[in-house]
């Protein structure tokens, strides 16, 4: 009896924080359907009396939310390819090797992962300027990778030291060398870390604001984070509109992670509970 | 694992024999990695150090410090970075290990709401803080709305431009993003806890509260500590969140130590003043985080 009111509550609980988790995506998408008219009514009309596709249309062809999409999409997809193909390396080194600065490198990439992105951000306009990157997404590429290496190689070092040892001596004794061990025996096997670590680069380099609004200038470089945060800013908002770009924005993120959920939970979860 | 292949093999002897050129190998693995991080983390880092103790005149000095720690708008910045951390993190602890516990009951669609629920922390924290400030817009917000029908409230609150309400409404956008990333490290703590350690409190007596305290609680220590340390450091550096939601106002009353930093550097075009802010937050975020660091290193 206590048991099934136990369950009661905790449904009721979950149920409560269901609303407080999904309403704002509910309210996102309803507003984006609505005219801008119906948008400011007072008191707000929970569905669309005449839903429309509009503010998506203008925000996807009128106001070059094409374009940021495709930027944020080539600077992601960039900077998690790379920093999870050099953090792999690392983490392999690191786990295989008896390198008697291991522990030092390990813990100054800790380090690393803890300082602000404020404290960099200053010295990037020069540092990139001077090396003809500022304004074009190569630069942001490479200030990503202050967020997105560090974390990279601590995940995926701690999926590979799980991976048993005496597959690496089986592949050496099958004539394998370091890079093919590496190649073809750990990185298949910590290919749902692979996974979970480029997905979290992703999302992380995706949703920065701060760097994009420090070391861009031009319109052709605006990522959608960008977009988005430049609208709201504006004397004049249109809230449908604004709330389709937020949907733009949130979109691959959502979309990758749903596809992906299983590794990245799992990937996520991993390091915090082992050892 | 190290520790069982060294004494498995003795390990001073045959295996030093056996691998005499592993290092040099190891270090090339690591090096991309570390040069990469010198040249695009350390190097920035040191110049905005030099640049905090730069005087105008170009020699070294800690002025600038001086006037940072004499400006009591710095002072303010930092009461409220605190505040709102310590208020996003505790609630993001209570509601993570209340809805993990929920979900690791047996309640109707778990599995589902587990993998919903990590949605506010999967999009970027831009989106979290439009979304808000239009729930929570004074004249047209859908939140202002169901209070007035409630008649909860007789006038609409001013949400984002209210003083005291402001920093409220920054902290109900972040626990909304946040806490799911507590809830699903949680959960995989939960699980981990043998299921017969919980039979064996049941048999000598124990009820649901002794064997949450003393079962369940032991069993969450690391992932608790480890949700905690990860989400100070990232709610210590937050930034779109607040900068897209209120942009750090009414007047400064909602800034944090990022968007001000920020803000003295391109708007005000303060380097040096900005560079030791900036300086003496990494100092705060180093020393809340390194309990943690040592942790984690003595696992290592």
């Amino acid at each position: 009896m206590r048991r099934r009111a136990g369950t009661v509550l905790a449904t009721a609980a979950l149920l409560l924080l269901s609303v407080y988790v999904l309403f704002p995506f509910g309210w996102m998408l309803v507003t984006a359907l609505k005219t801008e008219q119906e948008a400011l009514r007072i008191p707000s009309t929970w569905w669309p009396h005449q839903p429309t596709l509009d503010a998506f249309v203008v925000m996807w062809t009128r106001k070059n939310y094409a374009l940021y999409f495709f930027n944020s999409t080539v600077i992601s997809l960039s900077t998690a390819v790379l920093s999870s193909a050099v953090g792999a390396l690392a983490a392999y080194g690191f786990s295989r090797f008896p390198l008697r600065a291991g522990t030092f490198l390990m813990g100054f990439i800790l380090t690393t992962q803890m300082l602000p992105g404020v404290l960099l951000v200053g010295p990037y306009f020069r540092m990139l300027s001077a090396l003809g990157l500022y304004d074009t997404r190569t630069g942001l590429v490479i200030a990503f990778l202050t967020i997105c290496l560090p974390f990279a190689t601590w995940m995926m070092k701690g999926f590979i030291d799980s991976v048993p040892r005496e597959l690496d001596e089986a592949a050496r004794v099958d004539g394998c060398g370091w890079l093919g061990i590496f190649l073809r025996v750990v990185l298949p096997l910590s290919l749902p870390g692979l996974v979970a670590t480029t997905l979290f680069a992703f999302l992380l380099a995706w949703g920065d604001l701060l760097w994009v609004s420090t070391l861009t200038h031009s319109e052709s470089m605006v990522t959608v984070t960008l977009a988005i945060a430049r609208t709201v800013q504006e004397f004049y908002v249109n809230w449908p509109e604004l709330m389709a770009g937020a949907l733009i924005g949130g979109l691959p993120s959502i979309v990758l992670y749903l596809a992906l959920q299983r590794w990245f939970v799992q990937g996520l979860t991993a390091g915090a509970v082992k050892g | 694992m190290h520790g069982v292949s060294r004494a498995a093999t003795g390990w001073i002897g045959p295996r030093r024999a056996l691998r005499l050129r592993e290092p040099a190998v190891g270090y090339l693995f690591v090096a991309p990695a570390v040069v990469l991080l010198i040249a695009v983390l350390v190097y920035p880092a040191l110049t905005t150090l030099r640049l905090s103790v730069t005087l105008p005149g170009g020699q070294l000095g800690v002025q600038h410090y001086g006037q940072l720690l004499s400006d009591p708008l710095f002072w303010q910045v930092v009461r409220q970075t605190a505040a709102f951390v310590v208020a996003s993190v505790s609630a993001h602890l209570l509601l993570g290990l209340g809805a993990a516990l929920a979900v690791a009951g047996t309640v109707p669609a778990r599995g589902l709401f587990r993998v919903v629920a990590l949605l506010p922390w999967v999009v970027p924290d831009v989106v979290a803080g439009i979304v808000w400030k239009w729930i929570l817009n004074p004249l047209y917000g859908v939140l202002n709305d169901l209070l007035m029908a409630g008649r909860l409230v007789d006038q609409p609150l001013e949400w984002l431009t209210h003083p005291s309400l402001a920093p409220l409404s920054l902290i109900l956008a972040n626990v909304w993003r946040g806490f799911p990333f507590v809830m699903v490290i949680l959960l995989a703590g939960l699980q981990s806890i043998p299921q017969d350690l919980y039979e064996a409190a049941s048999l000598d007596g124990a009820g649901s509260w002794a064997r949450f305290r003393f079962v369940t609680l032991p069993g969450l220590r690391k992932v608790l500590v480890v949700a905690l340390a990860l989400d100070t450091i990232w709610e210590v550096r937050r930034f779109g969140l607040v900068q897209a939601m209120t942009g750090g106002g009414p007047g400064t009353l909602t800034e944090v130590l990022s968007t001000q930093v920020f803000k003295q550097y391109f708007q005000f075009y303060r380097f040096e003043y900005a560079s030791a802010m900036a300086v003496a937050m990494t100092v705060l975020l180093l020393a809340v985080s390194l309990p943690y660091v040592r942790m984690i290193m003595q696992e290592e």
